[in-house]
């Protein structure tokens, strides 16, 4: 027993002069610890969220406030951008459906397109770079003047009232603007198919309500709160926890953005598969 | 105070539409596949339902009046398809109609097809099951394509020996087109029969002549000896021998 111990450390001792000497410290500084680190603290971060948003009191007020300023001033450029992308869609899918002789089923086809996948996915992205950089941003630069310590020392909650206020006005308005962008898409739609065509708006709406289905419209729309959550809580994140000094605040609202959009996709991918799963 | 309220109206005014939206929007696609119209329920058993899935449309006469709502198997020759169709359409189908599965295009969903049914019948019931017709599989047609194909195939091989032999001059249309010895006696034939012909010809010019002279003759001596009958007779008239007849 006792050689058997003793080899072991032997072994153990070897094994400890291949290794180098400053291993520990390349691991620290890899990408990888990082990386963990980054996801662990995310994930106390939005534990601390669910914890928080249940417990009085609550902030209506600066939860209406937060609601208008990300869920209403972003409607003109989600609105723009949903009218373009659906008139777009129209005239490049056009040809391709010519050569079938299927243009008819261009209002069906884009229909779909826009309310099961482009009008959330484009939606969230624009709502991630405007809404994710700006509360990023925001918290960011009230965390290096030092705002956040100086509510906290007042006796306010900070975490309450900066955080779960924007991640709740986040996860509930970026439904609503994809159901006014699905529209407005539509519209979009509606303008393309006329620009080489004639189609009345009645034939038009008509033929896009005979191809959707609510196992289209339901997934869709449920994927959005996630996407709006996640940009939500990705933006306070990375604001609340900045470096403190100026730099940090454009770090701050640039990975933002980045990270938001990623996750976008990453919850777009496991929606797609959750949903082929229960159609299936 | 006064931009607070300014806020909350717009905000309010923004939620509230985006909710109104949602809902006319789960309206007019809950509308097409008749959720809010009052229906009733049909059923047809088929053998094979060619792809049709829960979900697709009923058309009476082109119209679209219903939906699949289910598909479930009985056994292993019967398909079960319930659907749902407009109550306001119930009038219109009679107990005698037929439903078949068809094809909203070449590439198109699969959809029910109601044939209404005659006019003097009554009126279709709700949970009734209608009869249905088989409908024509595409696989189906590709194999008897494909027989059509085969048979084409061992015909024009079978014409490609024949027409093979004719060349070589085997066989009786072979020899008859290919052979030119044979061409040589029918012509030699024709010839002959060219010149028997005309030797008959004579021979029946002759006869003829011949005939007609004899004819000529014995109608000259019949008319003769019917003369020479007529005084005989005239003469045994006169007789007192045959007085009294």
């Amino acid at each position: 027993m006792e050689n058997t111990i003793l080899q072991q450390s032997q072994d153990q001792h070897q094994e400890a002069e291949i290794i180098p000497e400053n291993f520990s410290e390349t691991i620290s500084d890899s990408v990888f610890k990082r990386f963990f680190l980054e996801v662990s603290s995310l994930i106390f971060f939005t534990l601390r969220f669910f914890k928080e948003v249940f417990k009085p009191p609550y902030e209506f007020n600066e939860l209406m406030k937060q609601s208008y300023l990300i869920g209403y001033k972003s409607l003109p450029l989600t609105g723009i951008t949903a009218f373009i992308v659906g008139l777009v869609l129209t005239i490049e899918s056009r040809p391709t459906l010519a050569n079938f002789g299927a243009e008819s089923w261009l209002p069906a086809m884009v229909a779909i397109s826009i309310v099961r996948e482009m009008g959330p996915a484009i939606t969230a992205l624009i709502f991630a770079g405007k809404v994710g950089s700006g509360i990023g941003a925001e918290l960011a630069s009230m965390n290096v003047t030092e705002q956040i310590d100086a509510m906290q020392v007042s006796g306010t909650n900070p975490f309450k009232y900066l955080v779960v206020t924007r991640v709740l006005s986040a996860t509930l308005m970026l439904p609503l603007l994809v159901i006014f962008a699905d529209v407005i898409g539509l519209f979009g739609s509606l303008v393309g198919v006329n620009l080489r065509g004639s189609v009345s708006t009645h034939l038009f709406f008509s033929q896009v309500f005979q191809s959707l289905v609510f196992k289209d419209l339901f997934p869709a729309v449920i994927k959005t709160f996630f996407f709006g959550f996640a940009i939500g809580v990705i933006g306070c994140y990375k604001g609340y926890n900045s470096n403190k000094g100026t730099e940090g605040v454009g770090k701050a609202a640039n990975s933002a953005v980045v990270f938001a959009s990623l996750m976008v996709f990453l919850i777009d991918m496991i929606a797609v598969q959750i949903t082929s799963l229960f159609q299936n | 105070m006064k931009k607070d309220t300014s806020y909350k109206i717009k905000l309010g005014i923004f939620v509230s539409f985006g909710i109104a939206l949602f809902i006319a929007g789960i309206y007019f696609i809950g509308e097409k596949q008749q959720l809010f119209r009052s229906t009733f329920h049909l059923s047809g058993v088929f053998r094979d339902v060619a792809g049709l899935q829960a979900g697709n449309n009923v058309r009476l006469s082109g119209i679209n009046v219903g939906t699949v709502e289910d598909i479930s198997i009985v056994s292993d020759s019967s398909i079960r398809v319930e659907i749902l169709v407009d109550e306001s359409i119930r009038k219109f189908i009679k107990k005698d109609a037929v439903a078949s599965i068809g094809s909203e295009g070449l590439m198109g969903n699969k959809i029910i097809i109601i044939n209404p049914g005659t006019g003097g019948k009554m009126e279709i019931e709700n949970n009734d099951i209608v009869q249905t017709i088989q409908p024509i599989n595409l696989d189906d047609i590709l194999v008897s394509f494909k027989t059509t194909i085969d048979n084409t195939s061992n015909m024009t091989s079978y014409l490609s020996k024949i027409t093979g032999n004719v060349q070589s001059g085997k066989g009786t249309i072979g020899r008859l087109l290919m052979d030119q010895s044979l061409a040589q006696n029918f012509d030699s034939s024709i010839v002959n029969l060219k010149h028997g012909s005309e030797g008959l010809r004579n021979l029946m010019d002759s006869a003829k002549s011949s005939f007609t002279q004899n004819f000529d003759s014995t109608f000259v001596n019949l008319k003769e000896g019917s003369a020479g009958f007529k005084i005989l007779v005239d003469k045994a008239k006169k007789s007192w021998l045959l007085w009294g007849f």
